[in-house]
C-alpha cells in the first residue's frame, strides 16, 4: 500500500508514501518543477509588493492573531452563538463529528431535495473529508466549478495547492485536458480561450443544477453570517442560483463578529494572491426570500479539530485561514510541489495540520519534511509558529517510534542516540573525534576531502563532499597555547 | 436532523474540555489589540483618486460625473457598450435608464430572463478606495445578487460620498444603523444581511498564474463616479 | 572585556579555523577570552530532530556551564537561534525553576558573532583585509531567526580590499536544515541545487556566512562540482589583516 501507482498523487494520509519517497517522482519531474516553481515565484513577487504597500501590515497580523486566537479559547460561545443566529435567519446548523457523518448529513440534504447533480465552489474541507467520490457511489454528480478543479476533475489530477490547486499543470497540459474531455480539438494553449471554455461549460450546470456545496472562509458569530472569498464568480453563482445550498465548514471557521472581517480580509488576499482585494466576497445570513438559495444549511465538521484544540502549543494550527503564504514562501514546497504531501493539504501548514488530523496515526514523515528556515512563520497573516509546531510533533514522532523494534537500529535514531552520549562527557566527545579523524581516514582523498560515505551519511555524500577531520580539534589547539603561554 | 443531535453534543462536549477561557468572551473581545490603521490619512478628493487608480488597476473602466451629467454619462456609457438589452434593480432612479434601449426592471424577473440581458445598472452602498473595492449591500437600488452576476456588463453608479479610504472606516460604516430614508445623505450602512464586495470583474489566475479577466461573473465592470462632494 | 567563548561542536571539529579566527579578531580588539574545555554541543541537532529529553540534557549543560560567564560569544547563528528560541520552552517543560531561573539571567549575555562586534564591542571597522570578491549567504537563522538584519552587511563594507557582490534570493534556505540533509536527502539536495545556481551567478571568489552549517552545505557541493569558488566563516575575513594574512584551508 505504500508505493504510488505510477505518478498517480495519493492525498490521503493513510495510504500516501512517506515524504522523502513520494517527493521522487517530483524531484525526477522537470516540467513539474518549472510548473511549480513559475508559478510560486509570480504570486510571491506580487504578494511582496502589496505586503509593502501596507503601512500596517505587521498591526493586521497581531490583530488577526489575537482575534483567531481567542475565538479558539471561547469556541463553545461562538459556536453556539453562530448556530442560534444562523437558525434564527432561516438556516439550518448541522454538527459532524468525524468526515463520515458529515458525508452522510450532506447526502440527506441532497436527497430530500431530490438533487443528482451538485455544483461545488472549491472547498478544501470537501476534499479532507473525500467527499466527491463518495457522492459519485451515492449515485449524485458533483461538478466543480473553480477553473483550477474543473482542470483536476477532467484531468482526473489531485490538488496540489489550497489556494491554486491546478499550479503543477501548465497551460500547454490544460488545453490537452480540455480538447480532450471537453471534446474541443481546435483549443489553443491562451490562457484566455481556456478560461472561455471553462466558462461555456459550467453556463448551463449553474443555470439548472438544483443544490450546491461551498465551504466557508469565515462564519460570523455576531450575524449567523458566512463569508466565501472568491475570484470567478462560480461562487456568486453557487451561492446564487440553487435552491439548495450547503456549507461545510470547519468549527474552526468562525469569527466573532462582523467587524472582524475588516482585519482578515485585509490579509487573505494579499497573502493568498498577491492581490490587494480577491474580486469577489459573498456574505449571506440565512435565507432571503426572493435572493438566493431558500433551503439553506452549515455543516459543522470536527474531523479531529478539537483534538488539536486540546493541546495549547499544537492548537494555534487552528488559527488558519487557508491563504497558503506559507506553501509559496517554503524552499522545500518549490521544490517539491503539493503531492508530496500525501494530503489535501500540502505545505508547511500541511505538515502540522495533516498529521494532527490524523490524530498522529498517519503522516509521521511530514513534521520532518522541513528545513525549519521559518519563512512560513514569517509570512503568515495570523502568526502561526510553524516551525515551533513541526518540532512538538517531531518529538511526538518520535517518543512514538523510538522503541518499536524497527526503530532500534535505524542509523539516524541509533546516530542520535550515540551523539547524545558523546555530548553527554567531554572526554567522550574528544574521544570520539579522535575514533571519527582515523576512522573518516579511510574515506578521505589527497585533497582531504570525502567523496562518499556509507550508511546514513552516504545520503550526503550522492550530491555533496564532505570535508575531511582537521589534524587538530580547536579545543586541541586552545589547550596547546594556553601551556605556551599564548 | 434528530440523527446527528448527539453530535452536537459531542463535539461541543470537546470543546469544552479543550478549552478553559479565562473571562467571557464579551470582555476578553474588549480587550483585544487593534493596533493597524482605522481611518485613512488622505483628502477626500485624493482618495476618490486612489479609488480610480486601484479599480482602473484591476481592469475596471472608471469615468467621473458631476451629479447633472450623469443621465448623459449613463447613455454615452451604453452607447459605447454597443449592448442593448439591460436589466435594472427596482430602486434606481427613472432617469438612469435611458431611451433607446430595452429595459427590464427586476420586479421578479426569472433567471433566464437576467440571463438574456447583456448589462446591469446599478447603485452601489459604498467604495473602499485602498483596495479598489466597490460595496453592494444589495439595496432596492442595488439588486438581487443574481442581477449582477449573469449579465456579462454590469454599469454601477458610485457617488463620491459612498468612497472610503480604508476597510475600517467601511466597517464603521456598518456599525452605526442605516438613515431612515434613503434620500438622508447620511454615510450609515447598518449590518448587511447580504453584501458583495466586488474588486474588479470577475478574474482567474488558475493557468499559470496568468491573470485572466471574466471567467463567470461579468467581464466587463464600468463605474460612474459622482462628484456629489466638494 | 572578558568573553567566554562557546565554539560549538562542529566548529570545534570540523571548522576549527573558524574559531582560531574568532580568537585573533577578538583579542585584537581587545576582548579576553576564556574557553571552557569541557564544552561540547548545545543540543540542537537532538532538539530538531525531535529527540527532546537529550536537547534538554544538553541544554542544561550549557546553561550550568556558562551561568556565571560576564557574556558568551558563539560563532554560529544557528546555535545561538537554538539557545535563544528554544531553551526556554525546553526548561518551561522538563527543567525545575532553578534553571528556568538560571537561563533567564544567561540569555541577555549570549551573543552571535556580528552582534557582539556591533552591539557589544561597538565596532563596524575592524580593520581587516580581505582583497576579494565575496558574496554573503543570510542563514535563515541569522536572518528570521536572530534578525540579524545589516549587520553582517555593515562589518563587510568597512572590509578593506573586499567587493561585495549581492546574491539573488538571499532569503531563500539552502537546504541544510541539519537532519533534514539526510533524512530528506533528494529534497535537501534539489534546494540546495538552486542556491547553488544563485551564489555561483554572483561570481564571486567566496561565499560567505555567520553559520559553518550551511557553509559545510554549499562547500560540499562546490566541491563535488569543481566549483571556483570557496567558502569560508565571516570570522576569517573579519580576522585577516594586511601584516597578518588568513591561514589557508583545502
Amino acid at each position: 500500500m505504500s508505493q504510488a501507482k505510477g505518478e498517480h498523487a495519493i492525498l490521503d494520509p493513510a495510504l500516501a508514501p512517506p515524504f522523502p519517497q513520494a517527493a521522487l517522482p517530483v524531484l525526477r519531474n522537470p516540467q513539474l518543477r518549472k510548473n511549480v516553481a513559475h508559478a510560486i515565484d509570480v504570486i510571491q513577487a506580487k504578494r511582496g509588493r502589496l505586503v509593502a504597500e501596507k503601512a500596517d501590515w505587521q498591526e493586521l497580523r497581531e490583530a488577526a492573531a489575537a482575534i483567531r486566537a481567542h475565538v479558539l479559547e471561547n469556541l463553545e460561545f461562538y459556536l453556539e452563538q453562530f448556530e442560534e443566529r444562523c437558525t434564527a435567519a432561516g438556516g439550518h446548523v448541522h454538527w459532524a463529528a468525524d468526515a463520515d457523518e458529515a458525508r452522510q448529513i450532506i447526502l440527506e440534504i441532497l436527497r430530500q431535495a431530490e438533487a443528482t447533480e451538485v455544483i461545488k465552489i472549491k472547498t478544501m474541507t470537501s476534499a479532507e473529508i473525500q467527499l466527491n467520490p463518495f457522492l459519485e457511489a451515492a449515485g449524485i454528480k458533483a461538478y466543480e466549478t473553480d477553473l483550477a478543479e474543473i482542470i483536476l476533475q477532467l484531468g482526473e489530477q489531485e490538488p496540489s495547492h489550497i489556494v491554486v490547486p491546478a499550479l503543477h499543470i501548465n497551460r500547454s497540459q490544460v488545453r490537452e485536458i480540455f480538447a480532450r474531455r471537453m471534446g474541443l480539438s481546435h483549443l489553443s494553449d491562451d490562457p484566455k480561450e481556456l478560461t472561455n471554455a471553462a466558462r461555456a461549460y459550467l453556463r448551463q450546470k449553474f443555470l439548472s443544477v438544483p443544490a450546491a456545496i461551498s465551504g466557508a472562509n469565515f462564519l460570523v458569530a455576531e450575524t449567523g453570517g458566512v463569508a466565501v472569498v472568491e475570484s470567478e464568480g462560480n461562487g456568486r453563482m453557487c451561492l446564487t442560483l440553487p435552491r439548495t445550498m450547503i456549507t461545510l465548514a470547519g468549527i474552526e471557521k468562525v469569527l466573532p463578529r462582523f467587524q472582524d472581517l475588516e482585519v482578515v480580509l485585509q490579509l487573505l488576499a494579499r497573502s493568498a494572491t498577491g492581490e490587494r482585494m480577491n474580486p469577489y466576497t459573498s456574505l449571506w445570513t440565512g435565507v432571503t426570500p426572493g435572493d438566493g438559495p431558500q433551503n439553506f444549511h452549515v455543516v459543522l465538521l470536527d474531523n479531529g479539530r478539537t483534538s488539536i484544540l486540546a493541546r495549547p502549543k499544537h492548537r494555534q494550527t487552528l488559527k488558519c485561514i487557508r491563504c497558503a503564504a506559507c506553501m509559496n514562501a517554503c524552499p522545500v514546497y518549490r521544490q517539491t510541489g503539493g503531492h508530496a504531501y500525501g494530503s489535501v493539504y500540502p505545505g508547511p501548514i500541511g505538515a502540522i495540520l495533516t498529521p494532527q488530523l490524523a490524530q498522529m496515526h498517519h503522516a509521521q514523515s511530514l513534521p520532518f519534511a522541513s528545513s525549519l528556515c521559518g519563512a512560513c512563520y514569517e509570512v503568515c497573516p495570523v502568526k502561526i509558529n510553524i516551525p515551533e509546531v513541526l518540532l512538538e510533533l517531531r518529538s511526538e514522532v518520535v517518543n512514538q517510534e523510538r522503541s518499536t523494534a524497527g526503530r532500534v537500529f535505524d542509523p539516524l535514531y541509533l546516530g542520535l542516540r550515540v551523539a547524545h552520549l558523546i555530548f553527554s562527557r567531554a572526554w567522550i566527545f574528544h574521544l570520539a573525534q579522535r575514533l571519527g579523524r582515523i576512522g573518516l581516514r579511510f574515506f578521505t582523498r589527497k585533497d582531504g576531502w570525502i567523496h562518499a560515505l556509507p550508511s546514513a551519511g552516504g545520503k550526503w555524500t550522492q550530491t555533496r563532499d564532505l570535508r575531511g577531520l582537521p589534524p587538530q580539534t580547536f579545543h586541541a589547539w586552545w589547550a596547546a597555547r594556553a601551556r605556551e603561554g599564548k | 436532523m434528530s440523527m446527528h443531535a448527539s453530535s452536537r453534543q459531542q463535539v461541543l462536549a470537546r470543546i469544552r474540555a479543550a478549552t478553559h477561557p479565562a473571562a467571557a468572551a464579551a470582555a476578553a473581545y474588549a480587550r483585544l489589540p487593534r493596533p493597524y490603521i482605522r481611518r485613512g490619512q488622505r483628502a477626500a478628493g485624493s482618495c476618490v483618486g486612489l479609488l480610480i487608480e486601484r479599480l482602473r488597476d484591476y481592469d475596471a473602466e472608471v469615468v467621473e460625473a458631476a451629479p447633472e451629467e450623469l443621465p448623459a454619462t449613463i447613455a454615452a456609457r451604453l452607447a459605447a457598450s454597443g449592448r442593448r438589452v439591460f436589466v435594472a434593480p427596482p430602486g434606481v432612479p427613472a432617469e438612469w435608464l435611458a431611451s433607446g434601449y430595452e429595459w427590464r426592471v427586476d420586479r421578479g424577473l426569472s433567471t433566464e430572463e437576467i440571463e438574456k440581458a447583456e448589462g446591469v445598472v446599478t447603485a452601489a452602498s459604498c467604495a473602499i478606495a485602498d483596495s479598489g473595492t466597490l460595496v453592494l449591500h444589495h439595496s432596492a437600488a442595488e439588486g438581487r445578487r443574481v442581477l449582477t452576476l449573469l449579465p456579462d456588463w454590469h454599469l454601477c453608479i458610485l457617488r463620491a460620498s459612498q468612497v472610503v479610504e480604508t476597510l475600517p472606516e467601511y466597517f464603521d460604516r456598518c456599525a452605526q444603523p442605516p438613515a431612515p430614508h434613503p434620500s438622508d445623505q447620511s454615510p450609515s450602512l447598518g449590518t448587511p444581511v447580504l453584501a458583495t464586495y466586488i474588486s474588479g470583474p470577475s478574474a482567474t489566475a488558475d493557468i499559470e498564474m496568468t491573470r485572466i479577466k471574466g471567467v463567470h461573473g461579468p467581464r466587463y465592470l464600468q463605474v460612474i463616479l459622482v462628484r456629489d462632494t466638494n | 572585556m572578558r568573553a567566554s567563548l562557546f565554539i560549538t561542536c562542529y566548529n570545534d571539529t570540523l571548522f576549527p579555523e573558524t574559531g582560531r579566527a574568532v580568537v585573533r579578531l577578538l583579542e585584537r580588539l581587545g576582548v579576553e577570552l576564556d574557553f571552557h574545555p569541557k564544552q561540547t554541543c548545545c543540543g540542537q541537532m537532538h532538539a530538531n530532530t525531535g529527540f527532546r529529553a537529550e536537547a534538554f540534557s544538553q541544554a542544561k549543560r550549557f546553561v550550568r556551564m556558562y551561568q556565571d560567564a560576564e557574556q558568551v560569544v558563539i560563532p554560529s547563528s544557528s546555535c545561538v537561534a537554538m539557545i535563544r528560541d528554544q531553551y526556554p520552552g525546553l526548561m518551561q517543560e522538563l527543567g525545575n525553576a532553578e534553571l528556568r531561573g538560571q537561563l533567564e539571567a544567561l540569555l541577555p549575555r549570549v551573543f552571535e558573532l556580528s552582534e557582539f562586534l556591533i552591539d557589544r564591542l561597538g565596532v563596524e571597522d575592524v580593520g581587516a583585509y580581505f582583497p576579494h570578491r565575496v558574496t554573503y549567504h543570510a542563514s535563515c537563522h541569522g536572518l528570521r531567526g536572530l534578525h540579524l538584519g545589516e549587520r553582517p552587511f555593515r562589518l563587510l563594507a568597512k572590509v578593506r580590499g573586499l567587493r561585495y557582490l549581492p546574491l539573488e534570493n538571499m532569503d531563500r534556505c539552502c537546504g541544510f536544515g541539519g537532519t533534514f540533509s539526510v533524512k530528506n536527502g533528494a529534497v535537501s539536495s534539489a534546494m540546495l541545487a538552486v542556491k547553488l545556481q544563485d551564489v555561483l551567478a554572483t561570481g564571486a571568489e567566496y561565499c560567505t556566512a555567520l553559520d559553518n552549517s550551511c557553509l559545510m552545505h554549499l562547500g560540499g557541493a562546490m566541491h563535488r562540482q569543481y566549483a571556483g569558488m570557496r567558502t569560508i566563516h565571516m570570522a576569517q575575513i573579519l580576522a585577516n589583516t594586511e601584516s597578518s594574512p588568513m591561514e589557508t584551508t583545502p
